[in-house]
């Protein structure tokens, strides 16, 4: 993974100490609330309903057992022993002091890490697919075009006070978008032209939130070496245009949408004129030393499908299980993906504790050559385990929490941290995430039910994803008390899709019931093979609205 | 006198920031750029012009800036910051060489980024002391991407 030289060290210990001289007056009062929020925010610190919440940044999901460790031992030290990895490969903690910030801050630029602009209206956390780099039908290995975006967007000094926030994902392979692209402000894909070179597919205007979008292709390819000053061009053009009068209405999706995709492509293109070219034009010796980060391991040469793996499979239903959901085809023969899961029944989704962080570091170092991945789906992934060591990565990963074998199903829920800690928040999103786990804990009854994305917000910011669900729960706030809408129908990868209100919202404790009744509805309506989201796309939403909404006897 | 930051000095302002288009210009009045763009037949001679946020730098498209010995940008809210790009544009596109003055309630915490896009002068709203401020007025010793100080992204330079 990428490594820091002395001007990337140079730069986050600035930072910490311009942090650490903000904070110092804000809290002798030189400096007003309202003047130290966007400060703050632009270091990852929100203040949230008990306590500040810090958001400290794991750029395009990337972390080293050091890291993870240094995380478990600052959310001991600074917090309540845990922290929540969240949708956009974060890492967020949820009761730290403010005048402890600047401490953790410095901690975190020991092992390479900062939280600069996790949070404002600026350039975000630019993220990317967990298996980058380790899957054999990936273009290129979209990484080290990641951390050149990762550079460009640190600190660029034009764009720090954006209409909105603005968020960038990077996706790098045909087969599936892993990294919700489509619905990000600019979403890329790379791909090789007819000439073999490679570039990107530019996706804008995409989002969540009030308005939620799915994205609109602005260019079928950029070269590669044009990547930067494209993106300058479309941000320079939302920094002066975007709507700064209404922050509902401020992101860069609605200036596309109120443009439409031709004016909205030809006034960035008339912008692109003038920066094409120019220096911020990478040269190929920048792609080559980006890359020389992101070698491969040193793998063993080995063979798919050792006996000792063949026969646990065989002998062990519930290895078999943890095998088939929650690891993946690795593009080298005689491994495997495995993915940590941190949706264990009666933990956050999403959360893990300083003790899971470190057991997870320890696994990383065992079997995985010490790297971790984190998902957008809120989990941890070990990307290069030994086919032959599976087993006993299975017997840890059951100890600690981290196989539930559900990965993918309709338990394995992308949830916000809700009304519990988040300020914005109309309703408690954990809760119900809880009574989803409690309602279907019937392995076989998920197995069956297949992949279902089911996502949780706890109010209209959407952090939870809950549009681009194939099942979305939304809370609310009706005269004081929390209820929650339900939508169907969505999703985020390629074929991403907002889904439909089903209807009128339900109390907290009628959501199980909704859910198992959608779920019949497709037990019921399913042809052999067809997943929820096809079903409900070729049957429509009606049946399950009926069913829904129907009185019990 | 009131006193502003330029070129990293506390100095006194020579230049009256004319926000009232009743009031009559002089040579030492910088002038709303939309005003100056209707009245630049019978205006007479001014210091310079300032750029409302929302104004945009293509409305000085053929016009020759090195006329002027200012250019304003103003900022309604240190949050809204379209005068980043706009100083940027001025600086690079239309090569305007005289003094870029960031106006109106930008902060002094902003003032790394304002250095860097090309504001080489700092009209602080009444309230900021400029001795504190002035310890601000330094970006990070290094920067990823060009900027208007050096336009070569940090590859080019490693």
């Amino acid at each position: 993974m990428y490594q820091y030289d002395a001007i990337d060290q140079q730069l986050v210990e600035e930072r910490v100490a311009q942090f650490r001289d903000q904070t110092r007056r804000y809290l002798n009062k030189e400096l007003s609330e309202q003047e130290f929020l966007p400060l703050r925010l632009q270091n990852g610190l929100y203040v949230q309903r008990y306590a500040p919440m810090l958001r400290i940044a794991i750029p395009y999901g990337m972390l080293s057992s050091v890291q993870l460790r240094k995380l478990a031992d600052i959310s001991r030290r600074y917090d309540r022993a845990y922290g929540h990895f969240s949708t956009r490969q974060n890492l967020q903690l949820n009761w730290p002091k403010l005048e402890d910030v600047p401490d953790i801050l410095a901690e975190l630029a020991e092992v390479q890490m900062h939280a600069v602009q996790t949070s404002g209206n600026c350039i975000r956390n630019t993220t990317t697919d967990q298996y980058a780099g380790v899957i054999s039908d990936e273009v290129v290995d979209p990484r080290p075009y990641c951390e050149l975006i990762r550079q460009w967007s640190t600190f660029h000094p034009e764009f720090a006070f954006l209409p909105r926030k603005f968020k960038i994902a990077v996706n790098a392979t045909e087969s599936a978008d892993r990294a919700a692209t489509q619905v990000h402000d600019i979403g890329l894909h790379i791909k090789k032209n007819d000439a073999g070179e490679i570039g990107f597919k530019v996706i804008v205007g995409g989002g969540l939130g009030r308005t939620p979008m799915v994205g609109v292709t602005i260019s079928e390819f950029v070269p590669r070496e044009d990547l930067l000053t494209y993106l300058d061009a479309i941000i320079r053009v939302y920094n002066q245009q975007g709507r700064r009068d209404n922050k509902y209405k401020a992101r860069i999706k609605i200036l596309v949408k109120a443009l439409g995709i031709e004016e909205f492509r030809r006034r960035v293109d008339a912008e692109w004129a003038h920066l094409r070219g120019k220096e911020s034009t990478v040269p190929m010796s920048e792609f080559e030393r980006l890359a020389t980060f992101f070698t491969e391991p040193a793998y063993q040469t080995l063979s798919n499908q050792p006996a000792e793996l063949s026969n646990k499979l065989a002998e062990s239903a519930g290895f078999a299980r943890w095998y088939e959901r929650n690891t993946f085809d690795h593009k080298q023969a005689g491994y495997r993906i495995v993915t940590l899961t941190l949706k264990k029944a009666g933990q956050a989704p999403g959360d893990a504790t300083s003790e899971q962080m470190e057991k997870a570091a320890d696994l990383a170092d065992r079997f995985s050559f010490g790297e971790l991945r984190v998902s957008h789906e809120q989990n941890l992934v070990l990307a290069d385990v030994r086919q032959d060591q599976l087993i006993e990565l299975w017997e840890a990963a059951k100890e600690a929490g981290f196989a539930t074998p559900t990965l993918g199903l309709l338990t394995d829920m992308i949830c916000c941290p809700g009304g519990d800690f988040c300020a914005l928040a109309n309703a408690k999103s954990i809760p119900i995430a809880a009574q989803i786990q409690d309602t279907f804990s019937d392995l076989d009854y998920l197995y069956d039910l297949g992949n279902i994305d089911l996502n949780i917000s706890g109010c209209m910011n959407a952090c939870g994803h809950h549009h681009v669900g194939n099942i979305g729960i939304l809370g609310v706030d009706k005269k004081g008390e929390e209820f929650y809408q339900v939508s169907i129908g969505g999703a985020s990868g390629h074929d991403a899709s907002i889904g439909k209100i089903l209807g009128p919202s339900f109390a907290q404790e009628e959501i199980s019931s909704v859910i198992q009744k959608l779920m019949q509805v497709y037990v019921d309506n399913r042809s052999a093979e067809e997943r929820f989201i096809d079903t409900f796309r070729r049957i429509g939403i009606a049946a399950f609205k009926e069913a829904a909404y129907a009185k019990t006897n | 006198m009131p006193k502003l930051i330029k070129d990293g000095a506390i100095v006194d302002n020579q230049y009256e920031w004319q926000q009232d288009a009743e009031t009559t210009a002089n040579e030492n009045s910088i002038v709303a750029a939309q005003q100056w763009l209707a009245e630049k037949d019978s205006i007479g001679k001014v210091a310079g012009i300032w750029l409302e946020a929302g104004d945009g730098t293509d409305i000085l498209e053929g016009i020759d800036l090195n006329q002027f010995d200012v250019i304003g940008i103003h900022f309604p809210a240190f949050a809204d910051g379209r005068g980043f790009s706009y100083a940027r544009l001025l600086r690079e596109r239309f090569n305007y060489q005289g003094e870029v003055r960031a106006l109106g309630g930008f902060i002094p915490d902003q003032l790394g980024y304002l250095l860097r896009v090309g504001f080489n002068s700092f009209q602080f709203a009444e309230e900021v002391d400029l001795e504190k401020a002035l310890l601000l007025h330094k970006p990070f010793s290094v920067a990823y991407q060009g900027d208007v100080a050096d336009p070569r992204p940090i590859f080019l330079r490693r």
